[in-house]
């Protein structure tokens, strides 16, 4: 056993140094902080324009109050972390950002293929509400991921199947992007009780789930960077 | 060597010991729980028109005084006691089953549909002129015919399980309306449902009864009531005519509430009251006496015809009272539709009205409306004896109540306390109530004497009777019998200790066989800390399905859980197939087969997903959403037409589907051909039954479409048997190591030590091939006997387990095996949700539990019942045979230490023991779920038919185990047996 640990341990070490190599900027604690704050604060100018010059919420109006979320969220998200890009060398910023804007409706496909197997409606009714619910849900989730690694297969199944970040920008990307996942599934619990209300309506609750998740990996995520960042410095000294 | 050995007769004795335990705690357990027998025995005589408490009065024996009475004198007796004249003399009580009151009177104060109105227009004139009263009857789950005709006439509410006799209907013993006329010398008639000369045999002078076990017939079951009619209506020798109409119930099965057939049915129903009622003006004048006609329903329909559990639609029954002949001002339409009363309610007012003692463990209270013909002093009287009666009961279950003694004489001194208010426990309040309301009505008789009574003290005593009424019957319909407590602990902790059995077993084996493959495997075991999300996710299903039984609503919709929990799973798997996927295209050939397999898995993973979605779509299924639309629905609307051509395709599918399963296995071709041409053959005679008779719904019974699924019936279940038998002998055994591979277990590390021993790939293929035969041969039967709407989800079920069989003989060790096994039985309860079965017991099927029986036998359409309902789990069970075949698990194996009874545990264990333990667990959750929610408001409309669904899964899944162990068993002797014979011959050639 103890063997097996530390053969893993050199190949995580391995893969650092084969990524450090090729890496992006490195990312430090700050920047990580306000990354989170401005992704954060999109999430809430969205929610507030809503709320105060179209007078609608989630509840009222999903289908226009996600749109006009994920549109707030999404350039945000991509300019961000188009700057953290993958090998910056061979890699133009704008590049970066049209990868982003790519990522934007493949990854809403998948969200949305992904939330009507778990049971979505699929009546008409709901598709605009469907459409824009992954669209934010993919601009929190893939938009960040395709910015920075573009079409790496070895990041990506390292990231979203393995979940095993090993930097700052990784943890930035995926603890946020799983926090959103796991939010949206716990928040489609109360839909099938017999409250009446009428946030149990798809996406409302889902959403909610989701934003808070978000958030709330948020936090977990800077206080990674922190205790990660910590240790690489160690480690350089 | 021997200890495994010995661990595996330890296995199976353990396994025993723990079903023994289960059955004994389960049966227990059930017995304490459900009430079966109403609180007090024997029935109401004279005594009931005095006070209780009155000793001197009670001790007579009444047997003693009544006995040497005739009928007449007896009726003479009760009048001259009762105080109360009788209205009437004959009774015409016409019950037409599964009327919802809705139809009749309307909902929420707003007169039924135009269509209802006009279908019934003298029905409608009566009661807008004043000549009849109508009332929404609410019914008690469970909403079928024999609790609520036993609740009609007995006014009690019968115990839950009265629901399992309901297809083996026994004679009403308690004391009851109809007992209490024949003791006064009515004569009785009956013309209709069946059930009542079961409930009352030898009650009837004359009797016609028609059996409601022709489900699709919905004319001649009611000619066959109506052709007698005229005649009764002619003669007098009768007091008591009932009359049963099963017409409009039959309609409802078959097109729901708002079947075409439903608007001629109400008509012709409303003929019906129109020729009794003119009928008894006409006779009215005559002596025959005055004649009340009571129309009464005995339960309500949902949407779609069924009834059986407790929504507003099913409970929605109605009473309307024709021939009142009113007296006073019920002139206005409203008052005269909008009342709502129990349906226990009827019986004390029909024996109040009739001047017989209400009997004894009835928990209604008369209708007041009917009785507003009477003086002051008859209402009050009337009022008086159903609270004399109510107090009885009562009494017999709070003993605490009897020590009040008020005289008997009826008369107490301190007159003016009559209106304190009531507080404290139940007995205190109950006894409070009720003297508060025998005072009131003694002063008010003493003010009557002396010539002083004012309204105002009539409407108080008025109320505070009510007041007493209302309280005593809620509580005692409500109050659950007292539970023998040592019974059901009893029961709780076998049970237990069965789940906890399994549990340990479960894990023994695990570590057992993980162990082994540590060893086995050392070089790789990596993938161990990899699996551990979707290892923690099946072990949490278990614990939110535990936890989600707790809530009403969770219970009701608990299809949802399922679909969500399932899907999640595959999802985390298909995350897992992406994980040993390595992008690019590699050029080293390990690389290549990796990622082929993972693609494999992969499209495996996404027609599973698919195929998933699409069966939950199908049926809208649970409670509160079922008017939400869903594939089924949009079909049914589409028509027959389209049903009938994907109920062909989907039988064709499933036939394509079984063939290029059956040519998968590619070792004996001449066996295959033979399973092969048996398949086709039934297949070809189920859809020529489908093609033929399925849609005939105005057939009653085709003679010629009972023969054939009679023979369908009998080549399904000989061929199967046949195959069971005959197969391990027939497959050729090849001792020499050029056996051909097979095509699925391609698996390189069947040691030939091993098959040298144990010939292990004949006893796949015979696994296979009788997996195989079990479940093709189930769907077709029920592609015979469900609905025609659920063919397409059963194809897509038998789909889902090919897949996943596919899937898992793909993934190797990269699963554990008590988890695939664990998703199995998930994806088989999610199947059965899919097809349409809910936790009421009005989802169940009755229809098809009479395909192909020509003679009623409540034995046969309860077992079609139970095979219907239980299609996918037995479905799961029965796929078991053919997932130990394909699943690799002689890595398992240590090749030296093998031994061939550890071979056969390695092979039964986990399909066995997985579901038992599941299944377990989730009994002994909801058993102690039940004994906390006791009090709940939902216990019987919700957790007990839960539980009736617990229960039977529970048989289900022995059943299912029993056939897979069973099967396992026999094929393992045989190849042993014979590879033995074979290794000995080839010895003595040599």
């Amino acid at each position: 056993m103890e063997e097996e640990k530390k053969k893993k341990k050199e190949i995580c070490n391995i893969a650092k140094a084969s990524t450090a190599e090729n890496s992006s900027r490195s990312v430090s604690a700050l920047q990580a902080l306000s990354i989170h704050l401005i992704c954060g604060l999109g999430l809430a100018i969205g929610l507030w324009v809503a709320h105060n010059l179209y007078s609608m919420n989630v509840v009222s109006d999903p289908s226009r109050t996600l749109r006009l979320i994920w549109i707030v969220e999404s350039p945000i998200v991509t300019l961000l972390y188009s700057w953290f890009r993958l090998n910056p060398e061979q890699c133009s910023y704008l590049k970066a950002v049209g990868r982003g804007i790519l990522a934007l409706p493949v990854g809403a496909l998948v969200t949305a293929l992904g939330a009507i197997v778990l049971g979505a409606p699929v009546s008409i009714e709901y598709l605009p509400k469907t459409i824009n619910w992954s669209l934010l849900m993919s601009s929190c989730m893939f938009v960040p991921a395709a910015s920075v690694f573009g079409s790496s297969w070895s990041h990506w199944q390292r990231i979203f199947a393995y979940t095993k970040p090993n930097e700052s920008l990784e943890y930035m990307i995926c603890i946020p992007a799983h926090g959103a996942v796991i939010g949206a599934w716990l928040g489609a619990w109360p839909m099938p009780l017999d409250w009446e209300r009428p946030w149990q309506e798809w996406p409302v609750c889902v959403t909610y789930g989701a934003m808070i998740g978000y958030l709330l990996a948020m936090v977990v995520s800077l206080g990674f960077v922190l205790v990660h960042g910590g240790r690489q410095h160690r480690k350089r000294d | 060597m021997t200890s495994t050995t010995t661990s595996f007769t330890k296995f199976t004795f353990f396994t025993v010991a723990a079903l023994v335990f289960q059955i004994t705690g389960l049966s227990l357990f059930v017995f304490g729980f459900f009430p079966v027998k109403p609180a007090l025995s024997g029935v109401s005589g004279w005594e009931s028109f005095f006070a209780p408490g009155c000793h001197s009065v009670e001790n007579q024996s009444q047997t003693q005084m009544e006995m040497g009475l005739s009928p007449y004198e007896l009726k003479s007796l009760y009048q001259d006691l009762s105080l109360i004249p009788p209205l009437f003399d004959r009774l015409i009580l016409m019950v037409i089953d599964g009327l919802p009151a809705e139809f009749v009177l309307g909902k929420d104060g707003q007169p039924p549909r135009k269509d209802l109105m006009d279908a019934m227009p003298y029905t409608h004139s009566l009661l807008s002129s004043g000549m009849a009263i109508g009332y929404h009857a609410k019914a008690a789950p469970p909403t079928v015919t024999m609790p609520r005709l036993k609740a009609m006439v007995s006014g009690a509410i019968g115990g839950f399980l009265d629901v399992a006799f309901n297809f083996n209907t026994q004679a009403l013993l308690d004391d009851n309306l109809l007992g209490q006329f024949l003791r006064i010398g009515w004569k009785m008639v009956m013309l209709g449902d069946e059930t009542w000369l079961k409930l009352f045999p030898g009650l009837f002078v004359r009797h016609d009864g028609v059996s409601s076990f022709f489900v699709k017939d919905t004319v001649q079951v009611d000619k066959n009531v109506s052709r007698h009619l005229e005649n009764e209506l002619s003669r007098d020798d009768w007091n008591l005519l009932v009359l049963h109409y099963l017409g409009l119930d039959h309609v409802g099965h078959i097109g729901g509430r708002s079947s075409s057939l439903m608007g001629p049915k109400l008509l012709e129903m409303d003929e019906v009251v129109k020729m009794i009622h003119l009928s008894t003006i006409q006779t009215h004048d005559n002596d025959r006496g005055r004649t009340l006609l009571v129309v009464v329903s005995d339960h309500g329909m949902t949407e779609s015809g069924n009834h059986g559990g407790s929504s507003y639609e099913e409970t929605d029954s109605l009473a309307l009272f024709i021939g009142l002949k009113n007296q006073v001002s019920i002139s206005h339409y409203a008052s005269a539709t909008h009342n709502s009363i129990l349906q226990v309610d009827i019986a004390p007012t029909l024996a109040l009205l009739y001047g017989v003692p209400i009997p004894k463990n009835n928990v209604g209270v008369l209708i007041s409306g009917t009785f507003d013909c009477l003086t002051d002093h008859q209402q009050l009287r009337a009022l008086e004896l159903n609270s004399w009666q109510l107090y009885r009961l009562v009494e017999a279950q709070l003993p605490g109540l009897s020590c009040g003694d008020f005289s008997c004489s009826g008369f107490i001194d301190d007159l003016g306390s009559g209106s304190g208010e009531c507080s404290g426990s139940m007995e205190k309040i109950l006894r409070c109530l009720f003297m508060n309301a025998a005072n009131l009505h003694n002063s008010w008789k003493y003010k009557k004497e002396t010539g002083f009574e004012s309204r105002e003290d009539y409407r108080s005593t008025v109320t505070a009777y009510h007041e007493f009424l209302k309280t005593a019957s809620e509580w005692l319909s409500r109050r659950v019998t007292d539970k023998p407590v040592p019974l059901l602990a009893f029961g709780v902790v076998a049970m237990a200790l069965s789940c906890l059995i399994f549990l340990g077993l479960i894990t023994c084996m695990s570590r057992e066989v993980y162990t082994g493959e540590k060893q086995h495997l050392s070089g790789s075991s990596n993938s161990k800390i990899r699996w551990c999300l979707d290892e923690a996710f099946i072990l949490g299903v278990v614990l939110i399905l535990v936890m989600s039984m707790g809530s009403s609503s969770m219970v009701e919709e608990e299809q949802y859980i399922w679909n969500f929990v399932i899907s999640t799973l595959y999802l985390l798997l298909l995350r897992k197939a992406v994980q040993s996927h390595s992008g690019r295209s590699g050029s080293a050939l390990f690389l290549k087969a990796q990622n082929k397999r993972s693609d494999f898995q992969l499209c495996a993973i996404f027609l599973l997903l698919i195929s998933g979605r699409i069966l939950r779509g199908w049926h809208q299924g649970g409670v509160n959403w079922t008017h939400l639309p869903d594939i089924s629905k949009w079909l049914e609307q589409a028509g027959s037409n389209l049903i009938r051509s994907i109920q062909l395709t989907s039988g064709l599918l499933m036939m394509g589907l079984g063939l290029f399963a059956l040519f998968l296995f590619v070792t004996n071709t001449k066996l295959v051909r033979v399973v092969a041409l048996f398949f086709l053959i039934s297949g070809f005679l189920v859809l020529w039954h489908i093609m033929e008779y399925q849609d005939n719904e105005f057939v009653s019974s085709d003679y010629h479409a009972t023969l054939l699924a009679q023979i369908i019936y009998a080549t399904l279940g000989v061929g199967t048997i046949g195959f069971v038998v005959a197969l391990p002998w027939l497959m050729p055994i090849q001792i020499s190591s050029t056996y051909s591979k097979h095509k699925i277990n391609s698996s390189t590390l069947v040691s030939v030590d091993i098959q040298y021993k144990f010939p292990l790939l004949e006893f796949r293929d015979s696994s296979y091939l009788i997996g195989l035969a079990y479940m093709l041969c189930w769907c077709l039967l029920q592609l015979l006997l469900q609905q025609p709407i659920n063919s397409m989800p059963i194809f897509l079920l038998l789909m889902q387990i090919f897949t996943s069989m596919l899937y898992y003989s793909s993934s190797g060790p990269q699963n554990k095996e008590w988890l695939e096994v664990a998703l199995l039985y998930y994806v088989g309860m999610a199947g059965h949700f899919a097809l349409g079965n809910s936790n009421t017991l009005a989802t169940i099927d009755v229809a098809g539990a009479f395909i192909g029986l020509s003679s009623h036998s409540t034995l046969l359409s309860g077992i079609l019942m139970f095979i219907i309902t239980y299609t996918s789990p037995m479905l799961v069970l029965l796929s078991m045979v053919m997932y130990i075949s394909v699943k690799d698990t002689s890595y398992l194996a240590i090749p030296q230490s093998v031994d061939l009874e550890q071979f056969l545990k390695m092979m039964l264990g986990f399909p066995c023991l997985v579901p038992l333990g599941l299944n377990s667990i989730l009994l002994t959750a909801y058993t102690v779920v039940l004994l906390l929610m006791r009090n709940h408001l939902f216990v019987w409309s919700v957790f007990s038919p839960k539980y009736l669904y617990v229960c039977t899964t529970t048989v289900c899944i022995y059943i299912g185990v029993f056939v897979v162990a069973a099967t396992e068993i026999y094929i393992y002797m045989v190849i042993a047996f014979r590879s033995k014979i074979q290794v000995s011959i080839s010895n003595g050639i040599l």
